[in-house]
């Protein structure tokens, strides 16, 4: 069952304090950094719900965040909606294609899930790649930020901008751990561990999959759209597969079902792409092993090694006290 | 209150469930006996949903429920406990309980509240805990629970949806004699009102708690009527049991 345990709300509240540091002591690489980790953290966040707490691995997240892009630029440049409206629009849009892949894919298990989901990711990828309509391969440019110079805050700036995808960051967190705390969180986490007995018990298994693939869908939305407002434009491959695959890479770096290992992941992978990246070109390589590593220690991810390893030693020193204590033999 | 009418079930060319046909009226405790491979896990599976007759109908209340789907069936007041434990592993014992009863009470389509933690839901754990004596294994985690305590918490699963008719398959199956017996104590002292359907080899089980018997074999109900009837039955001591007498 989903638990904030102190462990992992003191490193919630230490990966905020670091964000909030970095976001005023860094430079402009720096708040760049910081900007792409926390929108890769709100990707994460959405996959792990649902791979991690829901046992539905998906491979079409990175085509929802993909899609709330392009809802976003669309309701801008097609239909005139003001800024905060296309990002609401974009969310909602994003959340009802979310809703309509889990009810899909609801009966699929495993590898068929996988691969249905990544059947969804493709058709995704290869409608907005194809489609004048969308931009094709060239994208979409001119993607505004929204203004709240009303507030005396100017988005254009990096640190402004790093600061605004903070605060959305914190928002998704306490949304994520709401909906994983609440009665549908609860079902999703049996669902995942015994899916009969819960249908056995009165569940209607495909709709409880279904609202939470929807509100998965709406937080990966919600990353798309602070992926366009990043750069300002977007392209297919923001949709394409290999996105998908990262965020499952950084959910298992960080750890699966953890809540806080994502985030740690997403961290940890970003600053990997941009430390190993400017020595070589080949720091896939260096990521590949470090999951290998990471996945042959059954240790669920760099914050499953943490928590496993302090449980341990809870446990020794637990035992340890309850020992009878022995008076020492005479020499 | 469950009226199973000419059903049907084939697996190919092997006929399971041969034209079974009985009746349970409301607070009535049937336990169906058969020796292995008469098909009794079938019939609890067609009676649950989790497979579909090929003939026949059940009718729960008079509402037909052959084509209703297993979570439907359950919701209507039909719950069931498996053969083989069918549990939340990686939950605790309160938990497996929270979940149920959550499910049972419709807590778990809230996105705002907490399931577990609403009052009628901790309630109920703490009911079916206490009847069903696991209320010392309420924090363990039920992978490092005992196996009789996780067959108490099979039932105690089924128990906590509230349900109106409960199937049990071989609820003792794997106990020893003196959790056994605390069984049939508990099924004894449920409320009179419920009604339950029990697949049993323990034939102290089934001549305690059975208002009436009926044996399967090769799918077909070869027997149906009170427990002495079934006691005193050369038919059934032929092709079931050679020691009934001594039961």
């Amino acid at each position: 069952m989903f638990h904030l345990s102190p462990l992992r709300l003191g490193t919630l509240a230490l990966l905020f304090a670091g964000a909030l540091f970095s976001a005023f002591a860094s430079g402009y690489a720096g708040l760049e950094i910081l900007t792409e980790i926390l929108i890769l953290a709100i990707l994460v966040i959405a996959l792990d719900m649902v791979a991690g707490f829901g046992g539905m691995v998906s491979l079409c997240h990175g085509a929802l965040m993909g899609a709330g892009a392009y809802a976003f630029a669309m309701a801008g440049m097609s239909l005139g909606l003001p800024v905060w409206a296309a990002m609401l629009f974009a969310v909602l849009f994003t959340g009802a294609v979310g809703w309509i892949i889990g009810a899909i894919c609801a009966g699929s298990h495993g590898i068929y899930f996988i691969m249905v989901t990544l059947a969804f990711g493709q058709m995704g990828y290869a409608l907005v790649f194809e489609s004048p309509f969308f931009g094709g391969d060239d994208g979409l440019a001119g993607l505004a930020r929204p203004d709240l110079s009303a507030l005396g805050i100017d988005l254009n700036r990096s640190r402004a901008f790093a600061l605004y995808c903070l605060a959305a960051l914190v928002l998704v967190a306490l949304a994520a751990a709401q909906i994983l705390r609440s009665g549908l969180g609860r079902a999703l986490v049996g669902i995942r561990d015994n899916e009969r007995r819960m249908r056995a018990l009165g569940l209607t298994v495909w709709r409880t999959k279904a609202h939470l693939f929807g509100l998965s869908g709406m937080i990966a939305g919600l990353a798309g759209v602070l992926a366009a407002q990043h750069v300002m434009y977007i392209s297919p491959g923001l949709m394409a597969w290999t996105v998908s695959g990262e965020a499952l890479v950084v959910v298992i770096l960080g750890g699966l079902g953890t809540f806080v290992g994502p985030i740690l992941g997403a961290a940890a992978f970003v600053v990997l792409r941009h430390e190993i990246g400017a020595l070589t070109p080949y720091w896939h390589l260096v990521v590949g092993l470090i999951l290998i590593a990471v996945v042959m220690s059954r240790a669920n991810g760099l914050f499953g090694f943490v928590e496993g390893r302090l449980a341990r030693l809870a446990a020794r020193r637990t035992a340890k006290a309850d020992a009878p204590h022995r008076e020492p033999r005479d020499a | 209150m469950l009226d199973v009418r000419n059903l049907d079930k084939s697996f190919g060319a092997i006929h399971v469930t041969r034209d079974v046909s009985f009746r349970l009226d409301k607070g009535e405790r049937r336990v169906i006996l058969g020796p292995n491979g008469a098909g009794k896990t079938t019939l609890f599976n067609l009676l649950a949903g989790e497979i579909a007759p090929d003939a026949g109908r059940i009718l729960l209340d008079g509402r037909d429920i052959t084509a209703a789907p297993v979570a439907e069936r359950a919701r209507l007041g039909l719950a069931r406990s498996y053969q083989k434990n069918t549990l939340f592993d990686g939950l605790t014992v309160a938990e497996n309980l929270g979940l149920a009863a959550a499910v049972a009470s419709g807590a778990t389509r809230s996105i705002l509240r907490d399931a577990l933690a609403a009052p009628a839901v901790r309630e109920t754990v703490s009911e079916v805990a206490a009847r069903l004596h696991l209320t010392p294994h309420l924090g363990a985690q039920v992978s490092a629970v005992s196996y009789g305590v996780r067959r108490q918490l099979e039932v105690g699963l089924a128990l906590a949806t509230r349900p109106r008719v409960i199937l049990l398959d071989e609820p003792t199956s794997g106990i020893g004699p003196e959790m056994a017996h605390g069984f049939h104590h508990m099924l004894s002292s449920l409320p009179r009102d419920l009604t339950l359907l029990i697949v049993e080899h323990d034939m102290d089980l089934a001549f305690d708690v059975a208002d009436r018997i009926t044996v399967l074999n090769y799918g077909e109900v070869v027997f149906d009527g009170a427990p002495d009837d079934a006691r005193n039955s050369a038919l059934l001591r032929d092709i079931y049991l050679g020691s009934w007498e001594n039961a």
